[in-house]
């Protein structure tokens, strides 16, 4: 079920520019729950499931596969590698953090304690110990270009909520497959695109969305959170429901599209939160956007710790989340 | 063609007219189909034939980093400002070209007897920054370099060293001259060659090329910054000139396909091509519009390593250029 | 309809970037007697055409606005803000806004009074974490009334001052689709070759969505792009800032050179006075979007100087914003497919 998805989604390696072995699992998820299935110049996963009305609008729903790393840009003479984000990957985070490359070599992410009096931690600062002696010992193990993620490392805490790294945009990703796989003579077409390099820019929805054929676009991403002691913007907390975007900085949501949200949580009967960002963006900012111009909206789930080694969600905003997806493509639009 | 001719011509980014006019000769000669796209860029076509090979896009751009006069003091001095990264404290004491006609001009600054201490420190930024022509007042500055005029350093191209160049616009006129090498090249599927308008202030030209090229496989030729003397570690270090065409795995405009960073390398080392990886994640240039443009590319970049980019003397070795030409053609003839 | 009670009613439309129904709504009207075709699409663009054979120019100016939304809802009902498009937070204090909620209602931005602040803290400026609206009423009803996410839009007040300067809000930059209108007026007694799009856009201030899209979706051969710039206060570096009294026109790789020498010739031709502005790179203006809109499109940018641009008392010269809609009207009338030749040589 739903659980599980996430928790298979959650544990494959997929930084952005290398998302293939996240596009192969949902390939397999997705087998025979869809009409059509595609892959393009940038890897984007994008799938089709057609709608039963004669005047069926064409959805298309992004949710990216990559998840933020580190890349190795050098290695010192003593085996140690230097490395440079992917995405948005604060130094600070990763300190003494299980990281993993694909082919599952692990090292420990260390800062240099010796910081010369800086109060933050920079890139340059951080070095990947895989335990190799040498620098030739450590090009036998990995290479650079290489990308190391956190290691998976799934985490139930209390009776709802799930720690994990990957969250985002997994979390996203396994509701759009579910959504796939459950939807069953919906009103619309449904276009599920599973985009890659959102971390980076949202390059992949970017493409995705100039070939797609599509009349509404609809982003699912992970969104912060404001219910822990410090934090309190944006105004969301986990367990009170997926959260409707209004705005962040790559969009404001087409009014209608956003009511629609509205509209299709209350008929499945899920109560939603309300969600305005002062920064960050989604796939949506680049479907809005794209040729001529779509309207476009964004269903979130609230994330605690956004871009750390634990991302924590409540099962329970997942679960309306995909409620109100089931609803919202059978709605008169 | 040579590297001295095209280093010479004028051509920042917003007038690239006479670096166009070279190039659209050279070009004009080794290929049937060259022409002039909506963004200002040169488009040489080459088609073989056969459907089943992927279509590629070879890419470099015209432009170079310049200033461009803002306004003309009472006694006749240029304000001006960048165009494309410059950072300010390379401008000081240098010697410039102002407008294609050549009017010459120097970045002067104050004496260092006059200034304080605490002047000795600050750096100068572009409004403390003047081009003295020489004029005597306004009206004559405003004759002769109007608003709006372009200016770029003043370097004549020179070999020194071991096998060395010290010139203007290396970034990215290595790039166009490889381009005209592969243009001798023949191709079984679509080739392009796309002499790119204004990608130091933004990637412009290559926006508009991408749109309308959309090609399977694009490789960017560029320059890249080199920063491996002095007492620079080695992670800092970037590239060295020397060792070959640098490949790029990642930068801040585009993460490189896989498939084809490491088919780069296998060519390479296959015609023993001297290569190295560019070892940092910095810059951004035109393979990002490529690869997101439209329907999307798959896009790898080619650089040769450039001492003291986007100064007014960038140095790199003439056998890093040879290389990045080599591989280009021999990665050409691998598809 | 009159150039200064256009722009006195357009001004008060509501229109945040991303919201512009309401004013779109208006603009479309205020074009329909002087074009051939209106039309509002996905984004809320204003699309008005008038039917040529020739080139396809568009002319883009955008209707949104800044403005404000609330992002949280304190216990006391006092309402916390964010942002829409950049709002200078010092602009705020002691401001009258309306708040869209399940009503209209007024409010007042209100911050910690100055005589309960330490010295420290009254020599900076407030950041708008420090400010709140107040809506005059209790917690529970405003809970009732407003919700995370509506809209708080800045108030409207149109004033007169001398020879012919008025303030008003979102001169920025409704003032230049007054401009667009003037000209659209005014092609009604001139002949054009040219297959003339006028487009009032949407999200500019929020990065030039509408501008990209509506270029996408037109495929211009020329365009020309109206935004307002800076004029001369006390302070402002002079380089930086231009006269009240006439438009400027910009030069600089954004902008097309040769099409740019068009528009020179068209203002000497009809006495129209312009200064220059040169821009080394972003004009952050709708003409950056446009002019790399598919494979590239040549376009020039006309500007008209503003005073105290992005608060609610932008001041401009009325006569100025006249003098732009001949010049537009001239251009339009003077565009040839043969320009087509000339843009690279």
């Amino acid at each position: 079920m739903l659980r599980d998805t996430l928790q298979t989604l959650l544990s494959v390696y997929g930084p952005a520019g290398q998302e293939h072995a996240v596009a192969d699992k949902l390939r397999e998820l997705l087998s025979g729950h869809v009409d059509s299935m595609k892959t393009d110049a940038l890897g984007n996963l994008i799938v089709e499931k057609f709608g039963s009305d004669e005047n069926a609008r064409t959805i298309m729903i992004s949710a990216h596969m990559d998840h933020i790393g580190l890349v190795v840009t050098h290695i010192e003479k003593e085996g140690f590698l230097r490395v440079h984000a992917v995405g948005g990957i604060n130094p600070g985070s990763v300190w003494g953090r299980k990281m993993v490359f694909s082919d599952g070599t692990p090292g420990i992410c260390v800062i240099e304690p010796n910081t010369k009096g800086k109060t933050k931690p920079e890139m340059a600062d951080l070095f990947i110990d895989i335990g190799a002696s040498s620098r030739e010992e450590a090009e036998k193990m990995v290479a650079i270009g290489d990308v190391a993620v956190y290691a998976p490392d799934f985490t139930a805490l209390g009776r709802h909520k799930v720690a994990s790294p990957a969250m985002d945009d997994r979390c996203a990703c396994a509701l759009l497959a579910e959504l796939m796989m459950y939807a069953d003579g919906q009103k619309h077409n449904i276009v599920g695109v599973f985009s890659t390099q959102e971390e980076v820019g949202l390059r992949g929805a970017t493409v995705a969305a100039y070939t797609v054929q599509r009349d509404i676009g609809l982003a699912l991403d992970v969104t912060a959170w404001g219910d822990t002691p410090e934090t309190k913007l944006p105004a969301v907390k986990l367990g009170e429901g997926p959260a409707v975007k209004i705005m962040d900085r790559s969009m404001i949501a087409t009014p209608w599209v956003r009511d629609k949200l509205f509209e299709a949580a209350e008929a499945a009967g899920v109560s939603v939160q309300r969600e305005v960002l002062a920064f960050g963006g989604t796939d949506g900012g680049a479907i809005q956007k794209s040729r001529g111009g779509v309207p476009t909206g964004t269903l979130s789930i609230p994330c605690r710790y956004v871009h750390s080694a634990n991302e924590v969600i409540d099962m329970r905003d997942m679960e309306g989340a995909l409620k109100v997806l089931l609803q919202f493509v059978d709605l008169s639009l | 063609m040579d590297l001295r001719t095209l280093t010479e011509a004028f051509g920042p980014s917003g007038q690239e007219n006479e670096v166009r006019k070279l190039i659209l000769d050279a070009a004009g000669k080794l290929c049937g189909d060259v022409s002039v796209d909506r963004s200002g860029n040169v488009i040489c076509r080459k088609k073989g034939g056969d459907p089943g090979k992927p279509s590629v896009t070879f890419a470099a751009h015209m432009d170079e980093i310049g200033f461009i006069v803002t306004g003309h003091t009472d006694d006749g001095l240029l304000r001006f400002q960048p165009v494309g990264g410059v950072d300010p404290r390379v401008a000081v004491s240098k010697w410039v070209l102002v407008g294609p006609e050549r009017v010459k001009g120097v970045i002067g600054a104050m004496a260092i007897h006059l200034q304080t201490k605490a002047d000795r420190e600050r750096v100068l930024d572009y409004d403390a920054l003047y081009i003295d022509i020489g004029a005597r007042e306004q009206k004559e500055a405003e004759k002769l370099c109007p608003l709006g005029s372009y200016a770029v350093f003043d370097t004549p191209y020179t070999e020194f060293g071991d096998g060395f160049v010290a010139a203007r616009a290396l970034d990215d006129r290595v790039g166009c001259l490889s381009l005209l090498r592969i243009l001798e090249s023949e191709y079984a599927g679509e080739l392009c060659c796309a002499f790119v308008t204004q990608e130091e202030v933004g990637l412009r030209g290559s926006t508009g090329a991408a749109f309308h090229l959309q090609s399977d496989i694009v490789i960017v030729l560029e320059g890249t910054a080199a920063n491996d003397l002095g007492d620079t570690p080695e992670r800092f270090q970037v590239c060295v000139p020397g060792r070959g065409v640098a490949i790029s795995f990642m930068d801040l405009a585009s993460i490189a396909d896989t498939q084809l960073f490491s088919a780069l390398q296998d060519v390479a080392m296959e015609h023993n091509i001297p290569y190295q990886i560019k070892r940092a994640v910095t810059g951004g240039n035109d393979a990002g519009s490529f690869q997101r443009s439209g329907k999307g590319a798959r896009t790898c970049v080619l650089s040769v390593p450039c001492r003291y980019i986007h100064s007014g003397n960038n140095v790199a070795k003439l056998s890093d250029i040879k290389a990045q030409a080599d591989l280009a053609v021999a990665f050409l003839n691998s598809l | 309809m009159q150039a200064d009670d256009f722009l006195r009613d357009v001004t008060a439309m509501r229109g945040l970037s991303g919201d512009e129904g309401e004013v779109s709504a208006f603009v479309a009207d205020a074009f329909r007697p002087y074009c051939d075709e209106v039309t509002i699409d996905a984004m809320n663009n204003v699309i008005a055409r008038k039917k040529g054979t020739g080139p396809k120019v568009m002319f883009c100016a955008h209707l949104d606005e800044i403005g404000l939304m609330v992002v949280s809802i304190e216990e006391d009902g006092s309402l916390r803000l964010g942002q829409v498009g950049g709002v200078d937070p010092r602009i705020l204090p002691g401001q009258r806004v309306f708040v869209y909620g399940r009503e209209k209602l007024m409010g007042v931005i209100g911050a910690k009074a100055p005589h309960l602040l330490s010295e420290e803290e009254r020599k900076k400026n407030y950041t708008r974490e420090d400010l709140y609206v107040d809506l005059g009423l209790p917690g529970d009803r405003v809970r009732e009334l407003v919700r995370v996410g509506d809209q708080v839009q800045l108030d409207h007040r149109y004033t007169e001052l001398q020879n012919g300067r008025i303030a008003v809000k979102t001169c920025d930059d409704r003032a230049c689709v007054a401009i667009m209108l003037q000209a659209a007026r005014l092609l009604q007694g001139l002949r054009h070759e040219a297959d003339l799009y006028f487009v009032a856009s949407a999200q500019e201030e929020v990065g030039s969505r509408g501008a990209m899209t509506s270029a996408f979706a037109l495929e211009p051969d020329f365009a020309v792009a109206l935004d307002v710039c800076h004029a001369s206060t006390p302070g402002a570096p002079a380089w930086r800032t231009h006269k009240l009294d006439s438009l400027v026109a910009s030069m600089g790789p954004y902008i097309h050179p040769a099409l740019r020498e068009k528009l020179t010739e068209t203002a000497q031709e009809n006495n129209i006075s312009l200064q220059t502005a040169v821009v080394p790179r972003y004009t952050s203006t709708d003409a950056d979007q446009i002019g790399e809109s598919r494979s590239g499109v040549p376009t020039v940018l006309l500007e008209l100087p503003l005073k105290y641009m992005h608060t609610t008392v932008e001041m401009l010269d009325l006569h100025v914003l006249k003098e732009g809609g001949r010049l537009l009207a001239h251009f339009a009338a003077a565009v040839r497919a043969s320009w087509e030749d000339e843009l690279w040589t």
